[in-house]
């Protein structure tokens, strides 16, 4: 840590504007009360407080050491009086030495130094008092400062983390049912199959490169889980078919990559899975006031004897990233009902 | 010679149309039918008594698993399945075949060699299936729902419509919100297969559903009862009354 003090030319300049201040006091004092002459008086403030200025920059030095490791009260006390007490005793006997010097040997000067030598001591301990404060207040302050930083490092790390663990994870049952479904198209129509491969590379592709921090448009998100959902469409057949209404406005829009696709294997898991019959997967999205509004709806079979085993934790995964992404200006509901189930999605209309 | 006969359950046609293909290179298999749900897939095991049965895990209205549970009859069962590596490992240790998705024919093949087999033999271990289903939903957690027959149909009872449990000799009494269903179970397996956090063994000989608990009502000396929000009543043992304390935090 550098000198607190000597780091700007302001503060430079309001420490020597403080010594001239407690300089002016001490001559004026010693006038009036001590009743020297006012050239010994003038002097004497001078020389004092110009060494004790020097002296209170010097004992940053070992302050500092002292003060950093403040974890001890009791060394660090003792340590703070020591370098107190060799510094009042230093500045005195220098002082004395100067002001003879300076005003050479008066006999007066010689007696009032004698009488003023109590005021002297404890205008010397106020004033370290003081020094030490001020040299705590920076330490803190700079302590308290590099603690923040720490801490926000820290709370980007964590973030980071977070955001890589809600990178929506696609379920591998998902990929071996696709391969599967290939497997089977390979042999009952060779065409299907390589459309199929295509398809499922190309998700494979854009959900290995989705990131939080490069967002996507809806547009590009909605094309990507076509796929997704084009594939399930090979593996359930009419069991499952598609809806969309979405606003071209709506499109332009920004969001994080995949975000959307947990809430489609939601839909499948517990729509397509649990039914024997048609599952519709319905989803709009229009912009209202500056927020874009978004729903993906599916019935559910009513005879199912739903488990829901593993169901929010995808839609816990969706609502982390939205306010991840978004602040506290998206939101997340849920509405289910014997037959649907509905999530809706409410974030800010962004584009580039 | 008779043929062996087939039966396909298994929810994706795609991969129902793979395994027909298979088959075509084993002219001693002849299809019985095919399903894509458990419901139908009991259905025809029932009606059309398959040596054999291609039975996927996951799939609509009853699971795989459920499915062997409300069956009497014990065909060879070869699974198909995306399922991940706990469970492979607890059909390996069973030694009962599977086929993990997406398969090559050589492990088909193998798989109905190894059928063909066991087909018209005496099972060595009779209870094969049974010990299969059991680790295979460990692999997947605690249960979720109770699948028994009843008449000629399949019920599936949420947990939540399950009141309690009671020993029956070497039975399990199930009583649900409409009636009661008995299972060839035992006290210990339920208490290991459904979730503590529900169902609490109150006693040596009864299990039961905390959400239904309306109040608790001393017996006896150091016995309790337990009384349900249906008006029966449920004795309580005293570590039974120990474990419900903690559970219920009073």
């Amino acid at each position: 840590m550098k000198h607190p003090l000597l780091d700007s030319s302001k503060k430079i300049f309001a420490w020597g504007l403080a010594w001239l201040v407690l300089a002016a006091c001490q001559s004026l004092l010693i006038y009036y009360v001590y009743g020297s002459d006012l050239d010994a008086a003038i002097y004497d403030g001078a020389i004092s407080m110009i060494l004790y200025g020097l002296l209170g920059l010097a004992v940053w030095f070992p302050v500092r050491y002292i003060l950093r490791d403040g974890s001890q009260v009791y060394p660090t006390v003792f340590n703070v009086v020591l370098t107190g007490s060799v510094s009042i005793v230093a500045w005195l006997f220098i002082t004395r030495f100067l002001v003879k010097v300076f005003v050479a040997e008066k006999i007066d000067y010689v007696i009032f130094w004698h009488s003023s030598l109590v005021f002297r001591i404890t205008a010397g301990i106020l004033i370290y008092l003081v020094i030490i404060l001020i040299y705590y207040l920076f330490i803190s302050a700079s302590q308290l400062a590099a603690k923040a930083a720490r801490q926000a490092q820290l709370e980007a790390q964590v973030r980071n983390g977070e955001l890589m663990m809600l990178r929506s994870q696609i379920n591998p049952h998902f990929l071996f049912n696709s391969l599967n479904s290939i497997s089977s198209l390979t042999v009952t129509d060779p065409l299907k199959a390589r459309e199929m491969i295509v398809k499922l590379s190309d998700f494979m592709r854009y959900s290995l490169s989705s990131r939080n921090d490069q967002p996507v448009t809806l547009s590009n998100e909605l094309q990507s889980l076509r796929l997704y959902l084009q594939i399930e469409k090979i593996r359930f057949g009419d069991r499952l078919s598609i809806e969309e209404d979405i606003t071209p406005e709506a499109l332009k829009t920004l969001m994080p990559g995949m975000l959307l696709q947990p809430l489609y294997e939601n839909a499948i898991k517990h729509g397509v899975y649990e039914s024997t019959g048609e599952v519709v997967i319905r989803t709009t999205a229009g912009v209202e006031a500056g927020l874009v509004v978004m729903s993906i709806v599916n019935n559910v079979d009513t005879e199912a004897v739903v488990t829901r085993k593993g169901a929010g934790i995808g839609l816990k995964n969706v609502s982390s990233r939205l306010e991840l992404f978004f602040g506290d200006k998206a939101n997340l509901t849920v509405n289910s009902t014997d037959d649907s189930f509905t999530v809706i999605l409410r974030f800010p209309f962004r584009t580039n | 010679m008779r043929k062996i006969r087939a039966l396909i359950i298994e929810d994706e046609a795609p991969a129902r149309e793979l395994i027909k293909f298979m088959l075509k290179d084993h002219p001693d298999i002849e299809i019985a039918g095919e399903c894509g749900d458990g419901f139908c897939g009991a259905r025809e095991i029932k009606e059309k008594h398959p040596d054999l049965v291609f039975l996927d895990i996951q799939m609509p209205k009853l699971t795989g698993f459920e499915l062997l549970e409300v069956i009497d009859e014990k065909p060879e069962v070869i699974f198909t399945t995306a399922f991940d590596q706990y469970a492979i490992r607890a059909f390996e240790l069973n030694a009962v075949d599977y086929l993990l998705k997406p398969f090559s024919k050589e492990r088909f093949d193998d798989a109905l060699t190894k059928a063909k087999s066991r087909i018209g033999k005496e099972r060595e271990e009779p209870d094969r299936i049974e010990k299969l289903v059991t680790t295979a939903s460990e692999a997947e957690g605690y249960l979720t729902r109770i699948v028994f027959r009843k008449g000629a149909g399949i019920k599936i009872i949420p947990l939540n419509n399950v009141s309690y449990l009671a020993a029956e000799d070497d039975y399990v009494m199930i009583y649900y919100s409409e009636g009661k269903a008995l299972k060839p179970k035992t006290m210990k397996y339920y208490e290991e297969h459904l979730p503590p956090s529900l169902f609490i063994r109150v006693h040596r000989s009864y299990m039961v559903n905390v959400e239904h608990i309306s109040r608790l009502e001393p017996y006896s000396k150091d016995n309790y009862v337990a009384v349900l929000k249906s008006g029966e009543k449920i004795p309580v043992s005293r570590s039974g009354y120990k474990m419900l304390r903690e559970r219920l935090s009073f």
